[in-house]
């Protein structure tokens, strides 16, 4: 007899939780389809757009971004500087957006040579910043440092991967709006708490502790169990939200378009130093969100162990989730301060824009660690120390 | 096979529930009796492994049971007072996630199951939830429950609560089927559940083991210690508040009083053959104004 199949059938496959997904469907299918729906006009305006945008698309042209700066002047003084307010009051406007879209396009541009002003408080960006800084460095005598080191090596993958060009990504980018907006966490985490926290909380509950831990398998064998289930119930979740914020991103104007296009032409993973096609980010999108649903969810099960009621879990589970928003939401200052608190809390790690969309690197034991690669170790620290509670929890437990 | 309780001491906070229980069962049936709280399920649950002393340990072949681990537990048949259920699980769903979670073959399992359903009488119903079942009938599937991997240790807390007689007289017959080399421990405050099948009969209250002997060995203690009185109603008002009454019945208008006494009680009482339940109340002294149950 399988324990898998029956803490499975208890976490996922009941009445109550397969309404739950069913519900979720609904709303994240509702997700996909509004986002899209307002993203631009009638699957008319969609098409003209697409029809307008081979034209412009491929490496930088000066004379396109000077007619784009034109129309964009005339836009914005009478709709504000937001792209995207800008696109919902001109969504029947496929060359307006289309204008807009290469004006944002052409700044990125300007920034891949010229950089973030030195001022600022983010990572350092831009062909002509970093080399300023390396010079800066190599005069002070400073060539040999991690800091030097860490700036050749951006120089160097910014040079690798050329100047960006002009791709119509419109509904990926959408979709990756979806998939890694804090938006998201909401939709996404709150219910993976719902559906996780009976996993051990449910037994003090109902009194079936006392079966369960008087058994030959109750102590070890059910935890791995429960952690399985754990992570399928987790990936399914995750997988739901995925699959029909897909479907209905793409549905509505029935295109791929963009597929194949560099990620750096998506405004939010502009400055990215990976060299992968849209696709290949979607994919990677995806996988990181299951990851990440996982580990969230390994932490929900941890707490689960520890209460009594679901409904404890479910608020504690909701509270960490919220203080990790928080945190990441206060503002530069604040997530300087916190530094890897932000950079490793639930809210900034779960999002693939900020692990895959920028080029930060930690100074670890004397070793220049990338973001996602520290954001995996982390993760799985984690997911490890919960894993290992679970268990040292399960084996001293009684039912007092 | 034998289980020692050395030393077992048990605290909640201030409160000592168990006093440092010291104790040798090896096979047959061991009958716990004693009134409402006075720590037969704590000592149930230590035993059963779900509840760990604060002192002392429990020992299994002279190895304490926490060392052993899952192998003691692959060992034990528990049925707790309070059964419980998932409330999406049928009656066959609670079997087999039973057999799971004790490392149960499939094969074995479901013949376990079709067996000890039909045994309890419970196979025409294991397609129902179990949170539609009545009481007895939930109860009977703990029993099979704690059956169903043939325990060499079986643990019984309050086993008959909620069984008609018919289902209290079949559940006898089960588990003295059941008992040969093996351990029953069987905690209960129905002196009529241990008296016909205990082979020893432990008497617990407040927190320690008073007395252990065989059923005959009680009711041969209380010889000359049992009497039926005859009385008024007026009488047995006043009466009662004296001393231990084991039974009242009306008698041609008159009230046949079963007194438990050292001594003959009143100058018409004549001796009555004891029963366990009179050694109960004897040993326990029921008396109504110490009022403590």
């Amino acid at each position: 007899m399988s324990l898998f199949r029956f803490e499975l059938r208890k976490l996922l496959l009941n009445k109550r939780t397969l309404l739950l997904l069913m519900c979720l469907l609904v709303l994240y299918s509702v997700v996909g389809l509004t986002s899209t729906v307002f993203l631009i006009g009638g699957n008319d305006s969609y098409l003209a757009y697409e029809e307008l945008a081979i034209a412009w698309e491929g490496p930088f042209d000066s004379e396109k971004a000077a007619k784009a700066e034109k129309i964009y002047q005339e836009v914005s003084a009478r709709y504000g500087t937001d792209a995207r307010m800008i696109a919902r009051s001109v969504k029947d406007q496929p060359e307006i957006i289309l204008a807009v879209n290469y004006h944002a396009y052409a700044e990125r541009v300007e920034e891949y040579w010229n950089g973030t002003p030195p001022e600022s408080a983010e990572e350092p960006y831009g062909i002509a910043l970093l080399q300023a800084k390396i010079t800066e460095l190599e005069r002070q005598g400073k060539r040999d440092t991690t800091a030097c080191r860490k700036l050749s090596t951006s120089l160097q993958r910014l040079k690798e991967l050329g100047e960006p060009e002009f791709a119509n990504a419109l509904l990926w980018e959408n979709l990756f709006n979806n998939w890694g907006e804090h938006m998201m966490q909401f939709l996404l985490f709150v219910p993976l708490a719902f559906v996780i926290a009976p996993v051990f909380a449910v037994e003090r509950s109902s009194g079936m502790d006392n079966l369960v831990l008087s058994s030959r398998n109750g102590r070890r064998k059910i935890v791995t169990a429960k952690l399985l289930s754990v992570l399928v119930a987790s990936t399914v979740v995750v997988v739901l939200y995925l699959t029909a914020t897909f479907i209905f991103g793409f549905l509505p104007h029935g295109s791929f378009h963009g597929w194949d296009a560099a990620i750096q032409s998506i405004a939010t993973y502009a400055r990215s130093m990976f060299q992968w096609k849209v696709w290949q980010l979607a994919a990677v999108g995806a996988v990181w969100l299951i990851f990440t649903g996982a580990v969230y969810s390994l932490v929900i099960c941890f707490i689960s162990s520890r209460m009594k009621s679901q409904m404890g879990t479910v608020g504690i589970g909701l509270a960490v989730l919220f203080v990790n928003v928080g945190l990441a939401a206060m503002g530069d200052t604040v997530a300087q301060r916190l530094g890897a608190l932000v950079d490793f809390g639930l809210a900034n790690v779960t999002l693939a824009k900020e692990v895959f969309g920028g080029y930060k690197v930690f100074h670890v034991l004397n070793m220049n660690v990338s973001y996602p690669v520290m954001a995996i170790l982390v993760l799985a620290a984690i997911a490890a120390a919960a894993a290992f509670g679970i268990y040292r929890g399960q084996k001293s437990r009684t039912i007092a | 096979m034998e289980l020692r309780f050395e030393n077992i001491t048990k605290n909640y906070k201030s409160k000592k529930v168990l006093k440092g229980i010291s104790l040798t069962m090896g096979t047959g049936v061991y009958g716990l009796l004693g009134p409402n709280g006075a720590g037969k399920t704590t000592m149930i649950r230590i035993l059963a492994d779900v509840l760990r002393p604060t002192k002392g340990r429990v020992l299994y072949d002279g190895t304490d049971i926490r060392a052993v681990g899952d192998e003691y537990r692959a060992k034990i048949g528990y049925l707790p007072q309070d059964v419980s259920f998932y409330g999406s699980f049928t009656g066959r769903d609670y079997l087999e996630y039973s057999a799971a979670l004790k490392g149960m073959e499939t094969a074995h399992a479901k013949k376990r199951i079709e067996e000890l359903s039909r045994s309890v009488g419970l196979w025409d119903d294991l397609k129902r939830k179990c949170t539609a079942y009545s009481g007895g009938m939930q109860r009977r599937l703990g029993i099979a429950q704690a059956l169903l991997d043939d325990p060499e240790i079986l643990i019984l807390d309050e086993p008959t609560s909620g069984l008609d007689p018919y289902e209290r007289i079949k559940f006898r017959n089960i588990i003295s089927a059941y008992a040969k080399d093996r351990l029953v421990l069987l905690s209960t405050h129905i002196v009529s559940d241990v008296e016909q099948i205990a082979s020893h009969i432990m008497m617990m209250e407040h927190g320690t083991i008073q007395h252990i002997y065989t059923s005959g060995e009680y009711i041969h203690m209380m010889e000359g210690r049992v009497w039926l009185v005859e009385m008024s109603p007026e009488q047995l008002m006043d009466y009662q508040n004296q001393t231990v009454i084991s039974n009242v019945r009306t008698k041609d208008g008159r009230m046949e009083v079963r007194v438990i006494e050292e001594t003959k009680p009143a100058s018409g009482a004549v001796q009555a053959i004891p029963t366990l339940e009179d050694a109960y109340l004897y040993h326990f002294n029921y008396l109504p104004e110490k009022s403590r149950r």
